[in-house]
């Protein structure tokens, strides 16, 4: 037992020499990014018109692999539902906590609207479909706390749910698709930048942040709902 | 300089994740330090695109160098959320498992494995 | 940039000391917390997409995922009646020799004890019934009952025979315990009690109050407290008697029987 110790031991620190040494390389070769990030910055705000940089990246350059993100994102929400769909009926009497019910009626309307702040302003300041997708999700999670998961889960219509996190992976998917119709090239950006710093510009960044940040939302309810139905409620 | 520091401390981390998820038997440590190293990865990344006096690349005024390298922070956004999908995911199967042989000790778990398909 | 390097080493530290804890809780919590000072770093690093999203999805999201994952799945459901030294009230909580056995075990299965309390005659009933997982309180291994499983023994004990000076020839199997010990306990106190068998904890619970009209026989023979099990759960029965086992080799047994009754 005590050499397998011994062994382990071994090849976990060759593991992080090795890895040591890739960060060193990579850091040594580091000028492709730099020059790569350099461009960037100076060709997104002109190009893209949007202010955040790095939203301009993911959604405008780098459009491809955001997309495949997603569908990875989807699929797990699909593994989690398919895999805890067998219901059994646990039926717990949740003890009214008087502290967390105030405090969900008093947060849940503020972090909401964080969260759509968020992902309607993500080519303007920092947020972006992702965190405000999650960020509501957790408003939600706060009133699932609160109320019990399948209280919350009863007010969304589960077929709506559904058809509306599926339809918008499909608008998602063949939005790049859509200058084909027109006559251009896919992945090419059909409305113009407009000017930096207003809330109708970025061409379609805020189209896909939109979108995105409903997909996630329901996404990460699917996957509460799930998990709080499985276990039990909190 | 706090690229250095960011990269040394990526390194550490990134070792104590896998030393955890080496030595620790229980299957929530396990993932709980594959998070660990996931963030490690993007602690580096981020650090190598920093730069002393920097600024976060989003554009306010008329323009002024010293912006930070935005490629990294673009790459380490979708790394987050591949991450969260990848954890849930697994622990809808460590939750599975769990339940199944109720315990969540992982060489427990392969010796019923193992007995059970041997019977 | 001090703040920085600050927190920068405070990540180690914390990553180290989240992902050594023995309780499954406090790593979750600590890694919750090492997510929020990553996202601090992230900020101070000059990235607030990445913090913002760091901060949401691992610190919220993640951290409450896992602390779902972990909540215990069910109960273990344990029948006894109420002894003083094995399984006992103490004003809110339950103690007692057999209360840190059953606790012990059902952490180690990652369930919730449930105890509820019943006379010692009904247990065997409400274990085929599937009302309940496991049967305590002081139950000897010379019970004979087909119906439900039973494990090693865990405690010798010694079996004595009560009975009032004035009736010495009643019969030894009039003499069984019926219905709950708190009862008995009291028409002892009244002397209302002809005769009874009764094992060592219950004698001695007993002991405190007026002997003197009953004379005590000791049976002869070598009786051992055990639990019993549900017939239905023949895994967990397998479980418990490794358990059991365990904590003899142990040694951890000896430790909890001497908190208890020395």
């Amino acid at each position: 037992m005590r050499y397998r110790r011994i062994g382990l031991i071994v090849y976990a620190t060759i593991l992080v020499c090795c890895f040591c040494g890739l960060v060193i390389a990579f850091f040594s070769y580091q000028e492709p990014t730099r020059e790569l990030g350099a461009i960037y910055l100076s060709r997104a705000p002109s190009e893209t018109g949007a202010a955040n940089i790095v939203s301009a990246i993911y959604l405008n350059y780098r459009l491809y692999d955001t997309l495949f993100e997603i569908l990875i994102f989807s699929v797990a929400v699909l593994g989690v539902r398919f895999y805890l769909s067998d219901y059994r009926e646990i039926v717990e009497k949740i003890p009214e906590s008087q502290i967390v019910r105030t405090s969900a009626d008093l947060f849940f309307p503020p972090i909401f609207l964080i969260g759509i702040y968020l992902t309607l302003s993500g080519h303007l300041s920092p947020g972006g479909g992702f965190s405000g997708g999650v960020v509501a999700g957790t408003a939600l999670l706060l009133c699932a706390v609160a109320l019990g998961a399948n209280t919350v889960g009863k007010r969304f219509h589960e077929p709506v749910l559904r058809w509306l996190e599926w339809g918008v992976l499909l608008v998602v998917l063949s939005l790049p698709l859509l200058p084909i119709v027109v006559g251009r090239l896919p992945f090419t950006e059909l409305l113009p930048p407009g000017t930096m710093g207003k809330v109708i510009s970025g061409g379609s960044i805020p189209i896909y942040n939109l979108l995105i940040g409903i997909k996630v939302f329901i996404g990460t309810w699917v996957i509460i709902h799930y998990f709080m139905r499985h276990r039990g409620e909190v | 300089m706090l690229m250095i520091a960011g990269v040394i401390v990526s390194v550490i981390l990134f070792g104590i994740g896998l030393l955890g998820m080496i030595f620790r038997r229980d299957l929530i440590i396990k993932l709980l330090s594959l998070g660990l190293v996931n963030g490690s990865v993007m602690l580096c990344l981020v650090s190598l695109g920093s730069r002393a006096n920097g600024i976060a690349p989003i554009i306010r005024g008329p323009e002024n160098a010293g912006y930070v390298n935005p490629l990294p922070q673009a790459l380490v956004l979708s790394a987050i959320v591949i991450n969260f999908a990848i954890l849930a995911l697994a622990l809808v199967f460590v939750m599975l498992l769990v339940e199944h042989y109720h315990s969540t000790d992982s060489q427990r778990i392969e010796h019923e494995i193992k007995r059970e398909r041997e019977l | 940039m001090i703040v920085l390097l600050v927190l920068l080493s405070l990540l180690p530290v914390l990553a180290a000391f989240a992902l050594s804890r023995r309780r499954r809780f406090t790593a979750i919590v600590g890694m919750g917390l090492f997510s929020l000072i990553l996202s601090a770093v992230y900020l101070l690093l000059h990235a607030p997409d990445v913090a913002v999203t760091e901060a949401a999805i691992n610190a919220a999201l993640i951290t409450f995922i896992y602390i779902i994952a972990i909540r215990k799945t069910g109960r273990l459901v344990v029948v006894s009646d109420e002894i003083p030294g094995l399984l006992h009230r103490e004003g809110e909580q339950i103690s007692g020799l057999e209360q840190e056995i059953l606790s012990g075990f059902a952490r180690q299965l990652g369930l919730e004890l449930v105890i509820r309390f019943l006379p010692v005659e009904q247990i065997p009933r409400a274990l085929q019934q599937g009302e309940a997982d496991i049967g305590a309180g002081g139950i000897i291994s010379e019970i004979d009952d087909s119906r439900v499983l039973k494990t090693q023994g865990y405690l010798p004990t010694a079996l004595y025979y009560l009975s009032r000076q004035t009736k010495p020839h009643l019969k030894q199997e009039e003499s069984a315990i019926t219905g709950f010990f708190s009862d008995l306990r009291e028409e002892f106190q009244a002397g209302k009690t002809q005769a009874c068998t009764l094992d060592l904890a219950r004698f001695v619970a007993l002991s405190r109050s007026d002997l003197s009209p009953y004379t005590v026989r000791r049976l002869d023979g070598l009786f051992s407290y055990i639990f019993l099990i549900a017939p239905a759960r023949e895994r967990l029965h397998h479980q418990f008697v490794s358990y059991l086992g365990k904590l003899e080799e142990g040694g951890e047994l000896e430790k909890l029987t001497r908190r208890y009754f020395s």
